[in-house]
């Protein structure tokens, strides 16, 4: 029988996968997708805690996230895509320019 | 249902579709005015904010938003903000070379979601107006994007603010997971009851911790305080001051919040971790702003040692402390704003943040440098001003509730006020002794709604340095509703 713990477990397991990539990575656009993997890990653990504790305040929930993911989505791209007409790179290394 | 409780609310976001639709008919030339409405409609609304009665707390929304003292006081303050910043922003208009009106919308988008901020009393809440706040920003600290530095701000910001947005998240789902709910109120009696085993659920305090590092993200609280130097740096002056004073209130009025009203069988037991926190946020800030050379990011890192004396009321954990806390930040408030006018209208007239190209400026307009030295000496905490006497209710209350380790903090704090006298005097240094390369320089012009504002900050910070009574009053009628 699957409890409440294992799915607690995939979504801490998610969550730490998608922090380390957003820790290690260097390109914009794949720090994004590991952010992204970091909120899903949310909803995981959401969706599964109100199944099991009966209350669906914790879909509503997953819907807000979704819905201001998407916009923070939007934004975010479409300030990779000005940086990268700007810059022509995607790497956050190149990012240097605002130092003491 | 209580809609009209959020009356300021809808009227400050209809303000900002106002401006959206408004612009359609409004030829280029003209686009000031729409800015100048704006802060005139900000005022009204700060001045129609005192006739709101709160002598009972009321709900709305189910709960979810709570309109109490707390939060009036902090409408309060973020309406004020919002009204200079948007002057400071009619000022800056002529370097925004595309989408002047959208500028002025998203500063009264960020400034509705602010107050909503100050009423969140339910997590979900919370997320979507802490959202709010910080996506409009991602947009204003990279407006100008043909520069690279405001660009290279906005992606910084983007990509750590995402982060402590997901930490929160999940933060959230895990205190979800072990209460099951999302009501302050709810959550509160949820751990409050079986005796407070809950409140020793691994689950609980990792999801408290989590919430946390998300909230303390937005205050620049060490170790989630690298962001700030760069964002302040590159981003346009308005947004710059307005993240210094209004993202950082709302990130108060929002740990606050969850530290002793959703939370507080958890975490009243912290205050040895918040004053390690407080203590390295404290000396981190003051060290590092020591060697800057650019005004705007010595106000970045300055901005996080206010974060660390702002901690030390939470240490407190005392009602004394919550209270001056509030009087910080309305001090703070009036000084940093001050301060980002006088350097809006300077970089107008300079072209140039660095601190080096203030000098001469007691020649060029005795006003800006009079206002510029008054808030350095006020942040440094110098008597008479209002930052000596915020800091000292800080000091004042972390002594008297004398939490573990309250010495060490109270030594940080006074080691941070002595070096950041270094680099704040060296700004002064700058306007009134530094000679000017070139010594023939014109008077800079200032228009009239910013001088009035120049003299009315002036006013305030030594109004407030004298005659706190009112302030101080009314923080702690908004800091009653805390029980300790």
């Amino acid at each position: 029988m699957i409890q409440f713990e294992h799915y607690l477990i995939v979504s801490a397991l998610l969550f730490c996968i998608g922090l380390l990539g957003v820790l290690t990575r260097k390109n914009l656009l794949v720090l994004y997708m590991s952010l992204e993997l970091m909120l899903n890990a949310a909803n995981l653990a959401l969706v599964a805690a109100s199944r099991f504790h009966d209350n669906l305040n914790g879909q509503i929930m997953v819907f807000f996230i979704i819905t201001v993911a998407a916009a923070e989505v939007s934004v975010g791209l479409a300030l990779i895509v000005a940086l990268f007409r700007r810059r022509q790179t995607t790497n956050v290394q190149d990012l240097s320019e605002l130092k003491l | 249902m209580n809609t009209s409780l959020m009356f300021l609310e809808i009227l400050v976001a209809l303000a900002g579709l106002g401006i959206l639709v408004g612009d359609l008919w409004t030829p280029d030339k003209h686009k000031k005015k729409l800015g100048y409405g704006a802060a005139a409609f900000l005022g009204i609304l700060f001045l129609i904010s005192f006739q709101v009665q709160v002598g009972n707390v009321k709900y709305a929304f189910g709960g979810m938003y709570i309109l109490d003292s707390l939060a009036i006081f902090f409408k309060r303050v973020f309406l004020l903000a919002g009204g200079v910043v948007m002057l400071m922003a009619v000022e800056f208009t002529p370097k925004i070379k595309r989408g002047v009106s959208e500028f002025y919308a998203l500063l009264l988008f960020a400034l509705a979601g602010m107050m909503i901020a100050a009423s969140a009393y339910d997590f979900s809440l919370l997320f979507v107006t802490l959202e709010l706040i910080t996506i409009t920003f991602y947009i204003l600290a990279s407006y100008l994007r043909s520069e690279t530095a405001s660009l290279e701000a906005g992606v910084k910001y983007l990509i750590l603010g995402a982060l402590s947005s997901a930490v929160l998240v999940f933060g959230i789902a895990l205190l979800f997971g072990s209460t099951s709910a999302l009501s302050f109120l709810e959550i509160t009696e949820t751990l409050g009851q079986s005796s407070g085993s809950l409140a020793s659920n691994p689950l609980a305090i990792a999801g408290a911790v989590l919430v946390f590092a998300g909230l303390a993200f937005k205050l620049a609280i060490f170790p989630f305080q690298f962001w700030a130097p760069d964002v302040y740096q590159g981003a346009p002056s308005p947004v710059t001051a307005f993240l210094a004073v209004g993202s950082k209130a709302a990130g108060m009025v929002l740990v606050l919040r969850v530290l002793f009203q959703a939370l507080p069988s958890i975490t009243l037991n912290w205050s040895a971790f918040l004053a390690t926190l407080a203590i390295f946020t404290i000396l981190y800030g003051n060290l590092a702003a020591i060697p800057q050379k650019n005004l705007k990011r010595m106000l970045g890192y300055s901005s996080i040692a206010q974060a660390g004396y702002l901690m030390m009321g939470i240490v407190a954990m005392s009602s004394a402390g919550a209270s001056a806390i509030l009087f910080y930040l309305v001090g703070y408030a009036v000084t940093v704003l001050s301060a980002f006018l006088t350097l809006t209208l300077c970089v107008n007239a300079i072209g140039s943040s660095e601190i080096k190209s203030l000098s001469g400026l007691m020649d060029r307009s005795p006003l800006l440098a009079s206002t510029m030295i008054l808030a350095m000496v006020s942040l440094a905490g110098i008597p008479p001003l209002v930052g000596f006497f915020g800091k000292f209710m800080l000091i004042q209350s972390v002594v008297e509730s004398a939490p573990a380790g309250w010495g060490c903090l109270v030594v940080a704090a006074i080691i941070g006020v002595v070096a950041s006298l270094y680099y704040y005097l060296g700004v002064v240094r700058a306007i009134i002794w530094d000679k000017s390369p070139n010594t023939e320089l014109e008077k800079i012009q200032i228009s009239t709604p910013s001088q009035a504002l120049l003299y009315a900050g002036i006013f305030m910070m030594i109004y407030l340095g004298f005659f706190q009574n009112q302030v101080v009053e009314a923080a702690q009628n908004a800091a009653s509703v805390f029980n300790f």
